[in-house]
């Protein structure tokens, strides 16, 4: 017994620490359930159209007999494939390994044996208990119709229908929302119960042995509570005493106070649900943006930002702590969140990997205070994340530069800087500003050298921009980290090196698809 | 008639750093504080008082106020546009350039007679947007607007036309010939037109044309003697 305890812990350790098993584990995990994993949702639909083409033939049997391909597609396969996905769910539900290991290193600790019983009846409480879940029911009632030869399990295939529950989103929101209501529905339920009850007794006893009334046993009298109390009133029953009509009148009195509860039960479960559900659905839609700029905070220069930013369809997120911000910057059309910026737990839940998908954090609050707090919270969560920061107030740039943020924005400083060019060239610096207008056709563009660029064209001289009425303004060199103004036509090119050119957009357009045409051709 | 000094109203970061930034240009910089308050922190500059009360004689006796140009950077908006609109009234032809918070109040300070309006917000904006839309021209373009690099633009006053020899601007070699860029063309009725555009094309140089050129400092040195500005 000993030696076999002794094989169980050691294969237990070993599957812990397997990483071909781990990474089996964690594929079929995400495949199964995790939403966010890439995969998933073409395993959804796969299993979705298992489940059509299932009740498809199921209907199309009712009348016709389907071709022994399509039985045994439906009855085996579709069956087998259902049963290796029960299976599979059964088992990432819990891991028995580490039971085991957990129970091994507790005995351990307390210099116990190994209690093998504990781990079968916490292995066996564990997969019980996904197995009498709802979805898995389910899962397994799907599976039934594999024993086809007896004919009443075919029903069974009925059952994969609700299997949708599982692989269709808006289903687990309807249900979550319903959940949250669960108090309310129980109450409305036993009330409803009680009349039913009360008023299919009542019903019977005053209208059971009247011969000319159509309610002649309970089941009949109970079947006409429910369409009675539920609205609906086939008239196909009807109470023909005075006292049964009495009855009636109180049941339909009920049945309206049932339904009217009902409904503002739906109505106020989705009302109070509905900012959590767009909350997640922004949350889902963010997860799949790359190239995110995060903007704390929607006061009026952030406002102006994301405007500009996103004019020139920049990824922007907008996240601020104040309610009526929050629905500013919805309005607005920006993807906002009611979340603190200054709190960790915001960007956890935004559930973004910001070394990749976040190009910059911006914090704009108009309060060194909150700036200052935020920049630190964010450095405390990723070291790398570039982050530009507001200043109000010139005395906490030290303040904001020690708290991580890598690019102090003083709007005192920006106005001194234009009341500056503005005293010394005004011509000059409303020529400059206008070609960084928005709605100047002259523009500024930078244009960054590429392999296919570079295959073609070696140095500045071969460029030909002059032919595209484009003036080149200088380089900046990737190399040397190093603006060169007007460079001579010999300099080389490297990939990396920023191009900085001034003209018309059409004609820099035009200039840039011709750099790439002329490697194509030499291609 | 040259601009000899500076005259800021309000004594605030915003016209610290405003007063800051034209010490280079002007002799003379006050800071006016508006009925004495905020008149801490404000470096090495002179503090004066003044008041709304549409007064302007004590100040026509300590500056030449013909000579100067004026900041209004007051905090209150409303002030600061009351501001703007007494100085204009009481001197017509002077330079007024006033900051705004926004583009309503940018609109009411023109009408109210600045000069140039400089809208906080969306310059602010503006200058982040650039920094993260295009990174590379906003550092170039900042140091030659703005930091003291060798590399410069600059307005030049064509005063030498006949040595062009009717030639169209375009097909001028600027950077070969002068070491410079010249980017656009402003024509004597201050439309401005880029050196490549059509209408430059097809414009001959002619005395009294502004060119807006960028280059090294010697090398703008030499192109404004050669075109005839002496400024």
């Amino acid at each position: 017994m000993n030696y076999f305890i002794r094989l169980l812990i050691d294969f237990a350790y070993f599957l812990n620490t397997s990483v071909w098993y781990q990474k089996k584990r964690r594929f079929f995990y995400n495949l199964l359930e995790n939403d966010e994993y890439k995969y998933k949702k073409y395993f959804d639909i796969f299993m979705m159209i298992l489940i059509f083409s299932s009740v498809s033939i199921l209907i199309y049997e009712v009348k016709r007999d389907a071709h022994d391909l399509l039985n045994l597609f439906n009855s085996y396969i579709i069956s087998i494939i259902f049963f290796i996905e029960y299976i599979l769910r059964l088992w990432i539900y819990s891991s028995i390994s580490k039971v085991i290991i957990h129970q091994d290193e507790y005995s351990d600790l307390l210099d116990r044996d190994f209690n093998l019983l504990f781990v079968i009846n916490r292995v066996f409480k564990d997969k019980i208990e996904y197995m009498v879940s709802a979805k898995a029911i389910i899962d397994l009632l799907a599976i039934m119709p594999f024993f086809h030869e007896l004919r009443l399990l075919r029903i069974f295939i009925l059952f994969r229908v609700f299997k949708i529950f599982r692989y269709a989103k808006s289903f687990q929101t309807f249900s979550s929302v319903l959940a949250s209501k669960k108090f309310e529905f129980f109450t409305l339920g036993m009330f409803a119960l009680i009349v039913i009850f009360v008023s299919s007794v009542l019903i019977y006893v005053m209208e059971a042995n009247n011969p000319e009334s159509p309610i002649d046993t309970l089941y009949e009298a109970f079947y006409w509570s429910i369409v009675t109390i539920s609205t609906v009133g086939y008239g196909d029953v009807v109470a023909v005493t005075n006292e049964g009509q009495f009855v009636a009148v109180i049941v339909i009195l009920a049945g309206i106070a049932v339904l009217a509860f009902t409904t503002s039960l739906f109505v106020s479960a989705f009302t109070e649900k509905l900012d959590d559900i767009r909350e997640s659905k922004t949350i889902q839609d963010i997860a799949k943006i790359k190239r995110i700029y995060i903007i704390c905070g929607y006061e009026n220069i952030a406002k102006e930002v994301a405007k500009k930013l996103m004019d020139t369809n920049f990824n922007i997120i907008v996240l601020d702590d104040d309610v009526t911000r929050v629905e500013r910057a919805k309005k607005d059309g920006h993807h906002a969140l009611n979340y603190n910026p200054g709190s960790a737990d915001s960007y956890k839940k935004l559930n973004l990997d910001i070394s990749s998908q976040v190009r910059a954090i911006l914090c704009l609050r108009e309060d060194d205070v909150q700036n200052v707090y935020t920049a630190l919270t964010v450095r405390s969560v990723n070291k790398d994340v570039k982050i530009m920061s507001l200043l109000m107030n010139s005395a906490n740039r030290n303040k904001l530069l020690s708290s991580g943020a890598n690019e102090i924005l003083y709007d005192k400083e920006f106005v001194g800087l234009v009341a500056r060019e503005y005293v010394g060239q005004p011509v000059a610096f409303e020529a400059i500003h206008a070609l960084r207008s928005e709605n100047s056709n002259i523009k500024i563009e930078e244009l960054i050298v590429t392999d296919r660029i570079l295959n073609s064209i070696a140095t500045v001289g071969e460029l030909d921009n002059v032919r595209f009425r484009v003036v080149l303004l200088g380089i900046h060199k990737k190399s040397k980290d190093r603006f060169f103004f007007n460079p001579i036509d010999s300099t080389f090119l490297e990939v990396g090196d920023y191009l900085l050119l001034i003209g018309n957009y059409m004609f820099i357009r035009e200039f840039s698809k011709y750099l790439s045409k002329k490697v194509q051709t030499k291609a | 008639m040259g601009v000899s000094s500076a005259l800021v109203f309000g004594n605030n970061e915003y016209g610290l750093e405003i007063a800051k930034n034209v010490t280079h240009k002007y002799k003379h910089i006050t800071i006016f504080s508006l009925d004495g308050v905020d008149v801490s922190s404000s470096g090495d500059f002179k503090i004066e008082h003044f008041d709304l009360s549409d007064n302007w004689d004590t100040l026509r006796e300590k500056h030449d106020i013909e000579k100067s140009i004026i900041f209004c950077a007051l905090n209150d908006e409303a002030k600061n546009i009351f501001l703007t609109i007494s100085l204009r009234a009481a001197f017509s032809d002077i330079t007024i350039i006033a900051m705004a918070n926004n583009n309503e109040d940018a609109n009411k300070l023109k009408m109210a007679g600045a000069t140039k309006v400089i809208p906080i917000v969306e310059t602010t904006a503006n200058i982040i947007t650039d920094m993260l839309k295009k990174p590379v021209i906003t550092e170039v373009l900042h140091s030659i607007l703005y930091q003291d690099s060798s590399l410069k633009i600059i307005q030049a006053v064509v005063k030498n036309a006949e040595l062009f020899n009717e030639q169209y601007p375009a097909d001028i070699e600027w950077s070969r010939d002068h070491g410079v860029l010249v980017l656009s063309i402003i024509h004597d009725d201050m439309s401005q037109e880029f050196i490549y555009s059509s209408r430059a094309k097809h414009n001959l140089i002619k005395n009294g044309d502004i060119f807006i050129a960028v280059g090294y400092e010697e090398d703008l040195k030499g192109f404004k003697k050669f075109i005839g500005d002496n400024s």
